[in-house]
């Protein structure tokens, strides 16, 4: 008895290899949208009836974690250097977006973040408080 | 789960679409669009921080409100006042004034005030209407022969 050989024909999935191809897009999406500052542990302070208001793409973010470490923008840094680095990295900004978020824990000293500010308020930038409302 | 020409035995060849890759694509939307929305953007209280003016500062030290936050109490103008009624005391002192250069507050802290309580004093501060000067102490570098 004779069988006869049947021809298969390999075709790449060209559909799962889009599905890849989406998913890395989405991979790069997540790593340029978000600053790597997932490691910093903080915890923000509250206040009561805060009026806030909702940052877009701020380009400068300062924060001081539980350790009373500075960190630039996900890179940790000293108080004296921060005036200067800041001031680089508004360069010439207009002054709608020289915004400078300052995301501070809670049990952070005067003497840190008081400097902090000093050093925002040298180099042009708009300080603005990360805190939780209270309730 | 590949989907691509499937022969219909027939001699023809059709593409199919697999039922199970339309759901892998949903999937990959529906995480598309939780990603987009967990990235939620910062939110905060904005503050004018103005600098110092070494040339106004004695002019005005007589004419401005002070604030000394301290880690247990607050006082104004030296005198201790409770938390709860902080925001009546700065409310009359700023109450016939409606120029923002009389609106100053002078706010001065210790280096032992905690964070929290500096932003509550100065939410206070900000909600009464006042407009918030630091008074930081200056570092100077001294030669010494």
């Amino acid at each position: 008895m004779r069988f006869k050989r049947r021809k298969i024909e390999i075709v790449p999935p060209y559909v799962a290899m889009a599905d890849i191809a989406f998913n890395l897009v989405l991979f790069f999406i997540m790593m340029a949208k978000t600053q790597d500052d997932s490691h910093i542990q903080w915890e923000p302070a509250k206040d009561k009836a805060a009026v806030t208001k909702q940052i877009d793409n701020a380009k400068v973010s300062i924060s001081v974690d539980r350790d009373n470490k500075v960190y630039l923008n996900g890179l940790q840094l000293g108080l004296r250097e921060l005036a200067d680095k800041v001031t680089l990295e508004l360069g010439d900004l207009p002054p709608a977006d020289r915004t400078v978020l300052l995301k501070i824990h809670k049990d952070t000293l005067a003497a840190t973040f008081e400097p902090i500010m000093e050093a925002v308020s040298q180099a042009g930038g708009e300080v603005v408080h990360v805190i939780d409302d209270e309730q | 789960m590949a989907a691509g020409p499937v022969s219909t035995g027939k001699g023809g060849v059709q593409t199919a679409w697999v039922l199970n890759l339309l759901t892998d694509l949903a999937f990959n939307l529906l995480i598309f669009f939780v990603v987009c929305a967990s990235i939620s953007p910062d939110k905060g209280r904005p503050q004018q921080v103005p600098s110092a003016s070494k040339d106004k500062a004695t002019e005005q030290k007589n004419q401005n409100i002070e604030v000394a936050i301290t880690r247990t109490k607050v006082s104004v103008n030296e005198a201790d006042v409770p938390t709860a009624e902080l925001r009546d005391k700065l409310a009359g002192l700023l109450a016939n004034k409606t120029r923002p250069e009389d609106r100053i507050v002078v706010v001065k802290s210790e280096k032992d005030t905690p964070y929290s309580q500096w932003i509550r004093v100065t939410g206070i501060i900000e909600q009464v209407g006042g407009v918030i000067t630091l008074q930081l102490e200056e570092e100077r570098e001294v030669g010494v022969k």
